[in-house]
């Protein structure tokens, strides 16, 4: 009997401390300071518009486009697909399963790259990975994708296959065509966009 | 701080190179407890010997305190400890199987080992009998696919359903713990034998 009373005597009162604390709920970040740093400075976050653009025109299922914008915003305008979760309502628990998995890749825009950057930055910390940003938010998206410039007859040809890309695609998604349509000479006539395969998909490597 | 090995503070190898010495270290504790002999873990069933129950349920106990403070003090983190998900029915057919054998062959997979290490030809029969179902249900599993996918549960927690906090869910277990290492002794007193 003596080793159950013993056994009895040092679990009870620890059953009892662990019962009347309240449960430790903080969610410790992941990353140290110097870590985090060093993800910013090879700014592996960022995907470029044409990836997400190639993406999204050929409906590829692991995209999912994160507005961080205000609601607001997001009704007015949103890439096809998006779905909105501002900044501020982060880390509510609805959305912590969408942040935090390892299936998709999480792409964060917002108009510049500012408050995309500070959502990546959060879930970055939490220790969230598959989350990448814009680059150039969709200020650049208006210019490069839905708008994009013809560059110079100088130019290599990469210049002209990056924008002949980028033409088809912006029509594609609803954009450019309106403005710059017949007067060109390199892309085809074809009413039906045709989207060339961007350079070679670079999703941003890094992470865990 | 932990879990160390998902959190890469040790390395894999590092990490089944810790599990081969606890390994070592629970054979040896099995051994000298006298699990290698299979009467000492039938008497569970009979009354006779509960040594059983009371080991496994105060390593249980003890793993379940250790973690809770451990989370409580922030040295790891539970949400990244694996549990098992439940699969509903498979857990109970998989109990109701596991504990047949257990009455019949009077070993549980780790003891059988430890039987086996020091020549028990019964233990040794045993871990056949263990490879033969392994892979009779290996080969069969298109069979049982469907009843061992049933009632998927996720990875629920006992106290999150009664809707209580984990530690008072594990004050309540301890406390049922020890009723039943109460209950045991009782029993050992009521259906003694004389030489197992």
């Amino acid at each position: 009997m003596k080793p159950l009373k013993l056994l009895a005597l040092i679990i009870i009162p620890m059953g009892f401390i662990i019962a009347a604390v309240p449960q430790n709920k903080t969610n410790p970040y992941k990353l140290t300071a110097e870590e985090l740093l060093n993800e910013v400075n090879t700014r592996n976050q960022y995907v470029t518009a044409d990836v997400v653009a190639d993406m999204i025109i050929k409906k590829d299922p692991t995209l999912r486009l994160i507005d961080v914008r205000s609601q607001d915003e997001f009704e007015k305008f949103s890439l096809p697909g998006a779905i909105n979760i501002p900044v501020n309502d982060l880390l509510s628990e609805d959305y912590a399963g969408i942040l935090n998995q390892d299936i998709k890749m999480n792409v964060f825009y917002s108009n510049g790259t500012l408050a995309a950057n500070e959502a990546w930055m959060v879930t970055r910390q939490l220790g969230f990975t598959n989350n990448y940003v814009l680059e150039g938010g969709l200020n650049y998206w208006f210019d490069a994708i839905l708008n994009p410039q013809k560059p110079a007859s100088t130019s290599p040809d990469e210049e002209f296959a990056k924008y002949d890309f980028r033409k088809s695609a912006g029509q594609a998604l609803g954009g450019g065509g309106l403005t710059v349509q017949g007067t060109s000479d390199q892309t085809s006539t074809s009413a039906k966009p045709a989207v060339k395969p961007a350079a070679k998909k670079k999703k941003a490597s890094g992470g865990c | 701080m932990g879990p160390l090995a998902p959190n890469e503070l040790i390395s894999e190898n590092t990490n089944f190179l810790l599990a081969f010495f606890i390994g070592i270290a629970f054979g040896f504790v099995l051994e000298s407890s006298g699990f290698s002999s299979s009467r000492k873990l039938a008497g569970i069933f009979y009354g006779y010997d509960t040594v059983v129950l009371k080991v496994f349920f105060t390593g249980a106990i003890t793993c379940m305190l250790g973690l809770l403070f451990m989370g409580l003090f922030g040295w790891i983190d539970l949400d990244l400890i694996y549990v098992n998900p439940t699969y509903l029915t498979s857990a109970i057919v998989g109990g109701i199987v596991m504990g047949a054998g257990f009455i019949m062959g009077g070993f549980c997979p780790g003891t059988s080992f430890c039987g086996a290490a020091i020549g028990k030809i019964d233990a040794m029969v045993f871990i056949g009998g263990l490879f033969l179902g392994i892979y009779g249900f290996a080969f069969t599993y298109g069979w049982w696919e469907k009843l061992y996918m049933a009632h998927y549960l996720g990875e629920p927690k006992v106290s999150t359903i009664l809707g209580l906090s984990d530690g008072l869910f594990g004050l309540l277990l301890i406390l049922a713990a020890l009723a039943m290492f109460v209950v045991a002794e009782w029993a050992e007193k009521k259906f003694p034998r004389e030489a197992y």
